[in-house]
C-alpha cells in the first residue's frame, strides 16, 4: 500500500513538471513573455517568435520522451516494469 | 512501445490543441482591447495644397479641402471619423466625418477654404479616427503656402 502510494506521488510530480514545462513553453515563452525574448535572435528569427511557431512543439515532442523515459524508470524502481 | 509512451503520445496533441485554442482566446481579448494612437504630420501640412499626411507606423491620414468640403483618405478602412477646428481660445467645433463610397474616404462640409484662404494663413487641427481596437488621434496645423 505503502508502496502504491509512493508510486503515485512520484507519477504526480513527473505529470507536474511536465505540465509546468508545458505552461512556461507555450504560454510563457510564446506569450507572456515574447516581446523580451524577441529582443534575442535564433537563427535569424525572433526567439519569442520562434518558441510560439517551432519551440513549444519541439518542447512538448521532447516531454513526450522524457515523460516516458521518467516512467519507465519508475517502474523499474517500483519493479513493475513491462 | 510500452503503455507510458502510448499516454504520453495521446496526452500531448490535447495539451497542444488546448494551448493554441487558449492562446488565440487571449490574442482576441488584447486585440479588442481599445488603444490609442498618436499621429504626426509628415513633412508640412497645407490642406489647401492637398499636402497634408498624417502618418503613425503603417496608418496615413491624407487631408484635403475642396467644394466646401475637407476630404480625408486613409490607408485603412475608418469606422468612423472626426475632425475639430480649434478656435484662438482652444475651444474646438466638431465636423463628424460622413463616409464617402468607401470607408476609405471621409468628408464633412467645413469653412476651412475660408480660414485658409490667404498664404500664410494657419488653422489648428484635431482629428479623431476610429478603427477597430483602436483610436488614431492627431493635432496639427494646416498652413497655407
Amino acid at each position: 500500500m505503502e508502496n502504491n502510494s509512493s508510486y503515485w506521488q512520484a507519477n504526480l510530480r513527473i505529470i507536474a513538471t511536465c505540465l509546468v514545462i508545458w505552461f512556461v513553453v507555450s504560454y510563457g515563452f510564446g506569450l507572456l513573455l515574447v516581446e523580451p525574448l524577441n529582443t534575442i535572435r535564433l537563427g535569424g528569427y525572433k526567439l519569442g517568435f520562434w518558441f510560439a511557431q517551432q519551440g513549444s512543439i519541439v518542447t512538448f515532442v521532447a516531454l513526450v520522451f522524457w515523460y516516458s523515459y521518467k516512467m519507465n524508470k519508475l517502474d523499474k524502481e517500483h519493479g513493475i516494469e513491462e | 512501445m510500452n503503455k507510458h509512451t502510448k499516454t504520453a503520445i495521446l496526452i500531448a496533441p490535447i495539451l497542444a490543441v488546448l494551448s493554441f485554442a487558449a492562446t488565440d482566446m487571449y490574442q482576441e481579448h488584447q486585440a479588442s482591447a481599445k488603444r490609442i494612437f498618436v499621429m504626426q504630420v509628415q513633412d508640412q501640412c497645407d490642406i489647401q495644397a492637398k499636402k497634408c499626411v498624417l502618418k503613425s507606423d503603417q496608418f496615413l491620414l491624407s487631408f484635403s479641402h475642396a467644394d466646401g468640403k475637407t476630404i480625408i483618405n486613409s490607408t485603412y478602412p475608418l469606422d468612423t471619423a472626426t475632425l475639430f477646428i480649434v478656435e484662438a481660445d482652444n475651444q474646438a467645433s466638431v465636423h463628424p466625418l460622413g463616409m464617402t463610397l468607401t470607408p476609405y474616404y471621409w468628408r464633412a462640409n467645413t469653412d476651412l477654404a475660408q480660414r485658409l484662404a490667404i498664404p500664410g494663413n494657419s488653422q489648428k487641427l484635431r482629428i479623431i479616427a476610429n478603427i477597430k481596437g483602436g483610436s488614431y488621434i492627431g493635432e496639427f496645423t494646416s498652413t497655407t503656402q
